[in-house]
């Protein structure tokens, strides 16, 4: 098998928790903070780990704001974080493709 | 093995793309306030004694607009209680998989209700109708949310296709069935039928 491909894969994005947050933005065009630690099951300090590291990577953009008098952190993917995580997905694909067995 | 390895982690891809489009709000308290409305409109039209075709319609546009605007009260007060956009990219996909049927619905009720000499249906031949379009309202919603709507809406178009079938005369004392309970028993009962039933089972499936 070609290594490549597998040396390829954005290790931002490969770790478990930071991909499971790009998977769920990668759908929505943005979400809360609350909506994304209540589905992942995260603690709002592992979450916020994760969020700065995607955020200093350029992969994903943070917006605070304030509803009824709350505070509102919403989440949702940048430009770059979109095409990094393309590029992650077909990453996957070309390596199920190469160990396919033919 | 990397082959699995990668498999596995689109599928979890997948999984999440999937779960974060869909609409996780609790509905139990939503279909619970819609049930005990539809049952307290139906008695209430009945003991009141709704008759007339228009007065019907009326009657019911009534609790059909209570029962909206109670829901959005709702909903918006779950919203800000867990500091979420209340008008959230799933909230958005089922208002919009629910608005044609309930948009079809509503010019019925309208037009039976402003031209009295419309026939293409009788005012109280109305309840089936709605409650057929409601059911497909809650069909096309349930793509973007638990599996359980699509079969309540299956159980309204159902319900409705059954009360068309009453109409024919052959089907007797049934015929006769007053509006109201018709809307109080359909609408009410089966909304607070499952507004219970995930009373008991939503908090438990929103943590599996």
């Amino acid at each position: 098998m070609n290594p490549q491909a597998f040396l390829q894969l954005d290790r931002v994005i490969h770790e478990k928790g930071r991909l499971a947050i790009m998977s769920m933005l990668a759908a929505a065009p943005e979400l809360s903070f609350t909506e994304m630690r209540d589905t992942l099951k995260m603690t709002d300090g592992n979450l916020t780990t994760h969020i700065r590291t995607l955020q200093e990577a350029g992969y994903l953009s943070v917006t605070k704001s304030f509803q009824n008098n709350r505070p509102l952190t919403t989440c949702s993917l940048t430009a770059a974080g979109k095409k990094a995580f393309t590029n992650y997905i077909n990453l996957l694909e070309q390596i199920i493709q190469q160990t396919k067995p033919k | 093995m990397e082959s699995n390895w990668a498999a596995e982690h689109l599928q979890v891809i997948r999984t999440l793309m999937e779960r974060s489009a869909l609409y996780r709000r609790a509905l139990a308290p939503i279909m619970i306030y819609n049930g005990v409305l539809g049952i307290a409109g139906g008695i209430v039209g009945w003991v009141a004694g709704i008759e007339s075709g228009r007065a019907f319609i009326g009657y019911w546009a009534a609790v059909g607009l209570t029962a909206l605007a109670g829901s959005f009260v709702l909903v918006r007060r779950q919203a800000l209680k867990e500091s979420e956009p209340f008008w959230s990219p799933p909230t958005r996909r089922v208002a919009q998989a629910l608005w044609p049927a309930l948009f079809v619905g509503s010019i019925a009720g309208l037009l039976s209700l402003i031209c009295p000499t419309w026939d293409f249906l009788q005012p109280l031949g109305l309840p089936p109708f709605w409650i057929v379009l409601y059911g497909c309202a809650l069909t096309a919603a349930g793509f973007f949310m638990h599996r359980g709507i699509k079969l309540l809406g299956w159980l309204f178009i159902l319900c409705g296709c059954g009360l068309m079938a009453t109409r024919c005369p052959a089907a007797g004392s049934f015929s006769s069935l007053n509006g109201h309970c018709v809307m109080g028993g359909v609408f009410g009962g089966l909304h607070l039928a499952y507004g219970i039933y995930l009373y008991f089972t939503e908090q438990s499936r929103n943590e599996t």
